[in-house]
């Protein structure tokens, strides 16, 4: 066991660069920054979350999809709670976010040096997730196929990919190209995250996430119910642009 | 007690000594008559029309003024002599802003509020003359308005003005007293307040009969400023129209936009006794009849009116309160709120797409905000808020047409586009 030894030099050069990185492209996100004088304030003008447009995937190859389509009905399966993952648009929720600055690591530090980290430090590879969930589907449908006579993990029975996922969430199977315990870690976080995520983001859509848990979503505003100790209070969940009841019948 | 009478303060006294000896008279340049020529700039909010946004030098024109009929710009009003008004004399610049005629003869437009300033005494005019004589000349060349017809026809304002405008230095009430009438003078005179709260006609001339009663103005609403309880300032004490003037808030409302600009430039800058004037005046501009309180124009179970009321509670309550009683001198009521009530929604929708910011005075220099809703809300959703705030709590108005909000949204995005 080797200590991460970064020193004070290449922890200044990696500042500096994701400091550039970051003017680069701040048109549009928000970032952090300091203010003097009066608060910043233009008419018209909003610091808007980037809203997934609907159509067809951006990143996803119809392969590709298929495959997390499968895998990620296993995470979260449709039952008797309510409509899963899939139902959810989680697939739709990961192919816009692996086609925008998540997929490409682009708020990420991704220079070396190369060591290997601790399991405490989180993510260390070199891929980007976009390329980590490419090469992934990759190497888990060569796996499937390998094992059950040429079929892809979408063509299995629940059962055998029930196998799978766990042989890759224990480090039991080898990808080869990519390390299988790194990508199931991260696609779990994101299938949880496309579920339970505001629906802007192309996930959770209707709010099925939020309904199942009783989260009543982007409220602005709880005075009116501090008061209400212990009573039931039922709230419609409210995403960031709305829910059924703003729009005139 | 012997009473001495005069609207125009005392100042306007201490000049009248020196204008009395005779008619070719040069301008006062003493301090005293510099710092009244100040106060009357102040007053008549020249720089505001008068400069640039974003930097522009003060007094150099070239801002875009927007009428109904296309753009001016104004004019350099430094004493550059080739550019500006240097070479101009006290004569050909009390005719400016006495007739609203150049010294070439031709026909000023309106959007130079000459119908107002025409009230103003000879002596106040070189007064303000005389400041204007003091701050540093710069060359800025004239740009042509961009006007439709027939008001790009300089000449077209003969008529306008036979029919619309009459000369006149104001007439004090002397049934009135003199803080009153020093009130009507100001907003009457430099002031200029009916020229965005008097609606006017379709020739864009004042509607006298209905002084300050509310005026559509570049995208705003002008809201009624007489004392009419439901849409005016009826609800409003003397000292809280001072503060409003004076602070850019109150407990009923705060300034933004167009009088954001009023307020930091002109009425935040004039002295106490002047905006009691102000405020004391406006007071007893008593609407015909204060109408009885009315039923709300759409009622609580029409699904525009439903829709409204959830947006609300997801989006606005938690500033303005569940109540509409917001938390005064940070978050206006919405409740009785005379902008919200006005006929015309022009300041609702607009607030509602664009959002708002309290003007910050050196009184109240913290302001609060409203975030703009334009990216998040679709037009049916703004009509149905829109409505809804108009209609809840007690208030009463015309419900709002998604068509309404459409237009406002392009408006918008043309001034912005053009940067005003
Ligand atoms: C609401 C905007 C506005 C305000 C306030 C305003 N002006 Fe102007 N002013 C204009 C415009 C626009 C013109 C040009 C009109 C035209 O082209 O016919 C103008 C023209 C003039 C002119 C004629 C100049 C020339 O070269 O033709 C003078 C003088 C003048 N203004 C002085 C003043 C003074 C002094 C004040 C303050 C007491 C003032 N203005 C306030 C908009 C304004
Ligand atoms: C973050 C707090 C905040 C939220 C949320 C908010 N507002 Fe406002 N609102 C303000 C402030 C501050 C002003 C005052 C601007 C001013 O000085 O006129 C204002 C002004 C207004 C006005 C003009 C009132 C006046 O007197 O000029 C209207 C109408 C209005 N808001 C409606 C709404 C509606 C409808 C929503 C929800 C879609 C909303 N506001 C959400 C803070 C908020
Ligand atoms: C350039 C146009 C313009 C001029 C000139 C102007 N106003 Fe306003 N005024 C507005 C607009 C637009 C609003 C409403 C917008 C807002 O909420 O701030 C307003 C709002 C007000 C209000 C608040 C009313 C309410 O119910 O909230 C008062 C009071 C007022 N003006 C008084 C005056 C007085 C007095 C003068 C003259 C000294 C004046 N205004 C000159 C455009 C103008």
């Amino acid at each position: 066991m080797s200590a991460p030894n970064f020193n004070r030099r290449e922890m200044l050069t990696a500042g500096v660069l994701v400091g550039s990185a970051a003017a680069l492209d701040a048109t549009d996100r928000a970032q952090a920054r300091s203010i003097s004088g009066d608060v910043p304030w233009q008419e018209g003008q909003a610091n808007k979350p980037d809203i997934a447009k609907p159509g067809t995937y951006l990143f996803l190859t119809a392969a590709e999809a298929a495959c997390l389509d499968a895998a990620l009905s296993r995470l979260i399966p449709k039952d008797e709670l309510g409509p899963g993952a899939k139902e959810a648009g989680v697939t739709f929720f990961l192919d816009r976010q692996l086609a925008g600055p998540y997929g490409e690591a682009s708020h990420w530090y991704m220079q070396g040096p190369w060591k290997k980290g601790e399991p405490t430090q989180g993510y260390q590879s070199r891929m980007t997730p976009a390329e980590l969930y490419r090469a992934a589907i990759k190497a888990i449908d060569a796996h499937s196929g390998d094992k059950y006579s040429g079929k892809t993990f979408s063509q299995l029975t629940a059962a055998q990919q029930d196998e799978i996922l766990k042989g890759l969430e224990k480090g039991d199977i080898d990808l080869k190209t990519v390390d299988a315990k790194s990508f199931f870690t991260m696609f779990l976080q994101n299938t949880m995250e496309g579920f339970f995520s505001d629906p802007l983001y192309g996930g959770n859509r209707d709010m099925v996430g939020w309904k199942l848990i009783g989260f009543p979503g982007a409220r602005y505003d709880y005075r009116p119910y501090v008061k209400k100790h212990g009573q039931k209070l039922a709230l419609e969940p409210v995403g960031i642009t709305g829910r059924p009841a703003w729009k005139p019948a | 007690m012997m009473k001495i009478f005069s609207p125009f303060g005392a100042a306007g006294l201490a000049v009248a000594g020196l204008l009395a000896s005779g008619s070719a008279q040069a301008v006062d340049s003493s301090f005293s008559n510099i710092r009244h020529g100040k106060e009357l700039v102040d007053a008549g909010d020249c720089v505001s029309c008068h400069t640039q946004q974003d930097g522009g030098k003060k007094f150099a024109g070239g801002r875009a003024v927007e009428t109904p009929f296309g753009t001016i710009y104004s004019p350099n009003i430094t004493p550059d002599p080739e550019t500006g008004i240097g070479g101009w004399s006290d004569a050909q610049f009390y005719q400016a802003m006495h007739h609203g005629i150049r010294p070439d003869g031709k026909r000023l437009y309106p959007a130079f509020p000459y119908p107002y300033f025409t009230k103003l005494t000879r002596d106040d005019v070189s007064a303000i003359r005389a400041y204007l004589n003091t701050v540093p000349a710069v060359k800025s060349p004239p740009r042509a308005a961009n006007l439709t017809w027939p008001l790009n026809h300089r000449v077209f304002m003969r008529g306008w003005n036979m029919l619309f405008f009459t000369p006149g230095t104001f007439k004090p009430d002397p049934n009135k007293s003199a803080e009153w009438n020093r009130g009507a003078y100001l907003v009457e005179g430099a002031g200029h307040c009916g020229a965005c709260h008097t609606p006017k006609n379709f020739l864009g001339a004042d509607k006298t009969s209905q002084a300050l009663a509310g005026g559509a103005i570049q995208d705003w609403f002008a809201p009624k400023i007489s004392g009419d309880l439901h849409d005016g300032t009826g609800a409003w004490s003397v000292d809280d129209i001072v503060a409003y003037l004076k602070t850019g808030r109150n407990k009923f409302s705060g300034a933004t936009g167009l009088m954001a600009e009023v307020v930091a430039n002109s009425t935040s800058k004039l002295s106490d006794a002047d905006l009691h004037a102000i405020a004391t005046y406006v007071k007893t501009m008593k609407p015909e009849k204060n109408p009885p309180p009315a039923p709300p124009q759409a009622r609580m179970d029409d699904p525009k009116m439903k829709a409204g009321a959830a947006v609300f509670a997801d989006s606005c309550s938690a500033c303005h309160g569940g109540d509409g009683k917001g938390t005064p001198g940070l978050f206006p009521p919405l409740a009785g709120n005379a902008n919200v009530q006005q006929h015309d929604p022009a300041t609702v929708i607009r607030v509602i797409l664009d959002g708002a910011r309290t003007v910050a005075t050196d009184a109240k220099p913290t302001t609060s905000a409203m975030p703009a809703y334009n990216w998040k809300l679709k037009d049916d959703e703004i009509a149905a808020v829109a409505s809804y705030v108009r209609n809840a709590w007690g208030n009463h108005a015309p419900p709002v047409d998604p068509g309404q909000v459409k237009a406002m949204r392009e408006n918008l995005r043309e001034d912005h586009a053009s940067g005003s």
